[in-house]
């Protein structure tokens, strides 16, 4: 088919209503750089591979099911977990109960990087963002009343998997569960810890060999479980456009696929067990199509390795919507964005689905807004009427178009990682790091000058912010609780038995074997999750990242003249002038939360805007942190805190400064800080709060006065 | 800022780490008033610096340097040496601010107590690298660091002026990049006291130790510069910690052989006396342009020359004459 007969006369006219201007004009450019025009016909769909499928059949554009949502809907799974096992088990009942089907455990950071709750290192950590599990005990706790034959547990862990893993069979074992009856999933993606959350233990090789080793434990012993999820939410999360996800997430993908290949298995044991995990962000058709595309695009891999298995080369995922996406600002347009995620990975076709409370970003969810979340979703199903119909969109110019064009431009991408050498490689070059920096930077950017819209933040900004709801806060208990329990496992276990099956454990990490399998009597004998990745970590190491940060991203991307801008630069001239050098920070992040989008873009931003940015390694204790200040000679601090350990660590740092002699350097904090935490903030000696979504030019500003005032004077 | 220059002379001989913090940044500063004050401050130190091993550390973008002075920097605070770090970064521009993230490629030695690291702008200037390094470096020694490390990246002038601030100087490469050379200039080798080929490790272990036999052949061809050191080509691994002693080694027979000769005294000798020079050419410059006659009469000459009114000889002439006439000021 060619052009559409009467598409010049359609021109003529359009232009017309366009007072003389062509049509081309109206055509926009996506952050993908994908070319996006006003109309699409049935010519663009000409001679397209990817469209005119059907659903359950190669390539699964459509889906992976021939069914789909009409024979039965996504699956709502709800990702949750705080402060004790005990909470979060009673949380668990009560969406249980209110019709959530799958369970969905968020660890603490502690527990993600292999730490006790007792250790040093992560006192500001513990129950914050996630539970807390330090042994099969309070693994136990957990799944109270929960039987784990019958319920599908998810669980988010890629650091320290064979700790947690192991718990988890144990606890099933002690209920009187047999292996081969768990049901669920575990994340266990770690290659895209070293991209974006850094939730790591230890270096890509020996991780690369604990997912093997997962791989092939569970599909000899619990064939229903899905040994790994593949994620690409967290590369969203961290400034990823819908491409790079795509192509990061699928050559993620086959770097598992050759690892387990090279360990030996057959292709078909384990790839009808692998899983997707993709984020949804505010774009919405792009989204819709991202999902379509990436199923095409893998079963397209998948081929190479020969499967006989239809199953093996058929994407399946997991979605949630963006938790970037939600704003501090005006919290309620929360649940709005929200619902058109949810929209956009229902008409993508996802088969689970988590919807993110409206108030993740000022604190944790309360029962409250888990329960308009989950609603959110059983609503869509129940009486939106949109699951009586597969891939309802399919067959769209549009979609069908864009679909096409992620397809192209992900594979190239891909191409270039096959280049060099497969995703492992092209991490330790740094690239896909860097193009998710650079796209996250151009992001903001974008956001700053108000090209990119939110609403409440950088259009139709509230004149008066005030949360009217109740606000989720960890209790400060939690430690002491957990160090108790420890305390009491410790002296109530045989310890001997305990060294032995450790030391076991790190035989298999340093002759062979395998890993989950040589845990599993450590995990018996009541050792505790730090001492089971303290086992290993003796023979493997710690990883210690690399951050790079990329300069002028951010102002290359702020085009035309712009005088917020401008202005800044301006005074950090003026401060060099007068001070002899220029303003001189240190961003940095203190305890276990490796979410680095927010900082790197600050550091890159400012650099930008005239500053001299000094940035810290992740996982700074307070005093590392003070040091690194004094020693730097910075002028300010700027903490950033993603994940609620604000209230000990920033006050902490303050402190040490005063100690050390660096009174005088000025701390500000940024991040997901409840409004409610401001006031205690402030009295502890923070001089500016800057919330999620703050524009990069106005935090600038506050942060330039602080110091003007301070020594310009 | 204190004023007082003695406050900072004692807190840096008491070893003070948030003393010599701001002694740095009194000798970073364009600020006239701290120049002064830091000049003051430098002076009362000179008697207790020059007992510490100066190390250069120069390679391309991504050689591996921080990864390598982390392993050796707390190699060596594990033998009892108290370690400084200078990393002078020169990405940044005049007109921006810089961002300076070498920490955290030394997460261990940056929270080592017997470390001190200070990353530093560079601020586009070249010459003032060379000034303002030079004089932490004393600083550092003064206080009671006893091997200080300059880390600067290998792709302007800033190498050579560091190597003709340091005892032994160290050039990190890395296998593979053929082109390598071109990109790093070449007068680098010239300067090197060892070229050392970093990653040598995984599938880099043969290419790195191909590169190691080409260097040897490269450097075989030219003219030895010391009469008492050949500079050797060694390879290591930074993440893996491997050959690192092997270079410590190499350092310390550098210094033995160049002490017995006399040749280090002598090194260092010249560097105080190319010190001196590079200070008088820019204290001239300085003076020279800052000068009311030049500022005044510069603008029209370049003018002249430029519209070929006046030629570059005859405008330069009528300007330096001015040199001789001392009323110039
Ligand atoms: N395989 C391997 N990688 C290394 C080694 N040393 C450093 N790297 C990696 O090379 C990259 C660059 O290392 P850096 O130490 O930052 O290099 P640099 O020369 O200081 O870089 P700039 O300061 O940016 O010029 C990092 O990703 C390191 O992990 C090594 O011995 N082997
Ligand atoms: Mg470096």
């Amino acid at each position: 088919m060619a052009q559409h007969p009467q598409l010049p006369k359609w021109t003529e006219i359009a232009e017309k209503q366009m007072k003389g201007k062509s049509v081309e004009t109206l055509s926009w450019m996506t952050p993908e750089g994908i070319k996006v025009k006003p109309l699409y016909t049935a010519e663009d769909l000409e001679g397209m591979e990817s469209a005119n499928t059907l659903p359950g059949m190669a390539p699964y554009v459509r889906g992976p099911m021939a069914t789909m949502y009409t024979g039965r809907p996504w699956t709502i799974r709800q990702y949750a977990g705080f402060s004790t096992a005990k909470e979060s088990n009673a949380f668990y009942h009560k969406a249980l109960a209110a019709g959530q089907k799958g369970l969905s455990v968020a660890f603490d950071l502690a527990t993600h990087r292999g730490y006790d709750s007792d250790h040093p290192r992560v006192a500001g950590d513990i129950g914050k963002a996630g539970v807390a599990i330090d042994s099969v005990e309070d693994m136990k706790i957990l799944f109270n009343g929960i039987p784990l034959d019958q319920m599908s547990v998810s669980m988010t862990m890629n650091g320290a998997v064979i700790p947690i893993l192991a718990g988890y069979i144990v606890a099933a074992e002690e209920q009187g569960v047999a292996h081969d009856k768990l049901e669920g999933t575990i994340q266990n993606d770690i290659l895209k810890e070293y991209l974006t959350r850094n939730t790591y233990i230890y270096p890509p090789t020996p991780s690369m060999r604990v997912i093997s080793d997962i791989m092939a434990y569970c599909s000899r012993e619990m064939p229903k479980y899905n040994t790994i999820s593949i994620s690409g939410y967290h590369m969203m999360e961290a400034g990823a456009n819908s491409v790079l996800q795509t192509a990061f997430t699928l050559a993620d993908g086959v770097e598992y696929v050759k690892a387990a290949l090279k360990s030996g298995m057959d292709v078909d044991t384990f790839a009808p067990r692998l899983s997707f995990f993709f984020g949804i962000g505010m774009n919405f058709f792009m989204d819709i199509a991202m999902l379509r595309a990436a199923r095409f695009l893998w079963y397209r891999l998948m081929s190479q390795f020969n499967p006989k298995n239809a199953k093996s080369s058929m994407l399946r995922t997991h979605c949630q919507t963006s938790g970037w996406s939600l704003t501090e600002q005006d919290p309620h347009n929360n649940i709005i964005r929200t619902t058109l995620e949810a929209m956009t990975a229902a008409l993508g076709g996802t088969q689970s689905l988590h919807t993110n409370s409206f108030d993740e970003a000022i604190g944790l969810p309360t029962d409250f807004s888990a329960r308009i979340a989950r609603n959110t979703q059983i609503i869509i199903q129940e009486e939106s009427q949109i699951c009586h119909v597969i891939d309802p969109l399919g067959g769209s110019y549009y979609l069908e178009s864009l679909t096409n064009s992620i397809i192209n431009e992900s594979q190239k991408i891909i191409d270039e990682i096959n280049e060099l050498g497969g995703m492992a490689k092209a991490i330790e070059s740094g690239m896909p790091k860097m193009r998710i920096e650079e796209s996250a930077a151009r992001k903001q950017a974008r956001i700053d000058q108000g090209l990119d819209v939110i609403v409440g933040v950088n259009k139709y900004k509230l004149a008066n912010e005030k949360i009217d709801f109740e606000v989720r806060e960890v209790p400060a208990t939690v430690r002491d609780e957990q160090i108790a329990r420890i305390k009491e496992i410790k002296a109530s276990r045989d310890n001997v038995a305990v060294e032995r099956a450790l030391a076991d454990l790190t035989n298999a990490a340093k002759n062979g074997g395998n890993l989950l399998e040589a845990a599993l009597p450590a995990v018996r004998a009541r050792a505790t999750v730090g001492e089971i990745s303290t086992a290993m970590e003796s023979v493997f190491g710690r990883f210690v990242a690399t951050t790079r940060c990329i300069s002028g991203a951010y102002s290359s991307e702020y085009t035309g003249d712009n005088n917020a801008v401008t202005a800044i630069k301006q005074r950090t001239n003026v401060f060099l002038e007068k001070q002899g050098r220029r303003p001189r920070l240190l961003v940095t992040k203190m305890g276990q939360d490796g979410h680095d989008r927010g900082f790197k873009v600050v550091a890159s931003a400012y650099a930008d805007l005239g500053f001299d940015v000094d940035i810290s390694p992740m996982f700074q204790t307070p005093e590392e942190a003070a040091k690194m200040a004094i020693e730097n000679d910075v002028h300010l601090v700027g903490a950033s805190s993603l994940a609620a350990g604000h209230k000990s660590l920033i006050p902490a740092l303050i402190e040490e400064l005063k100690k050390i002699g660096g009174g005088e350097i000025l701390v500000v904090a940024g991040g997901i800080i409840p409004p409610g935490d401001y006031d205690f903030l402030y009295k502890a000696g923070v001089k500016a709060i800057f919330g999620p979504g703050t524009p990069i030019p106005e935090s600038a500003d506050k942060t330039l006065a602080l110091l003007e005032e301070k020594y310009l004077q | 800022m204190l004023n007082d220059p003695q406050h900072y002379v004692t807190g840096v001989l008491n070893r003070d780490r948030l003393t010599l913090a701001r002694t740095i940044t009194l000798i970073e500063s364009t600020h006239p008033n701290h120049q002064q004050l830091a000049q003051t401050i430098v002076d009362r130190l000179l008697p207790y610096t020059g007992r510490g091993i100066r190390i250069g550390i120069t390679g391309v973008p991504g050689a591996g340097k921080s990864t390598y002075i982390e392993r050796f920097g707390t190699m060596l605070t594990g033998l009892g040496h108290r370690v400084a770090v200078l990393a002078i970064d020169p990405s940044s521009s005049r007109s921006g601010g810089s961002i300076l993230g070498d920490k955290t490629r030394m997460e261990r030695l940056a929270v080592d107590p017997n470390a001190f690291i200070r990353p530093s702008p560079s601020g586009g200037t070249l010459g003032g690298v060379g000034r303002k390094t030079r004089e932490t470096m004393l600083v550092c020694e003064a206080a009671g660091y006893d091997v200080v490390i300059i880390e600067t990246v290998g792709v302007g002038q800033s190498e050579t002026t560091v190597a003709s601030m340091v005892d032994f100087f160290l050039v990190l490469m890395i296998a593979g990049a053929g082109d390598e050379l071109q990109g790093m200039k070449k007068g680098v080798l010239e300067v090197a006291d060892a070229i050392v080929i970093n990653k040598a490790d995984g599938d880099n272990l043969l290419r790195a130790e191909i590169a190691q036999k080409e260097y040897q052949t490269a450097l075989h061809m030219r003219m030895a510069n010391s009469p008492n050191w050949c500079p050797p080509v060694l390879t290591c691994s930074a993440v893996e910690g491997k050959g690192i002693d092997k270079i410590w080694e190499t350092i310390l027979d550098h210094r033995d052989k160049l002490t017995v000769s006399g040749e280090m005294a002598e090194k260092r000798k010249t560097q105080a006396l190319d010190w001196m020079a590079f200070l008088i050419d820019e204290g001239l410059r300085h003076w020279f342009y800052t000068s009311p006659h030049v500022r005044e009469a510069l603008p029209t000459l370049r003018r002249n020359v430029e519209e070929n009114k006046t030629s570059p000889t005859a405008a330069a002439d009528s300007l330096l004459a001015f040199l001789y006439t001392r009323n110039g000021r």
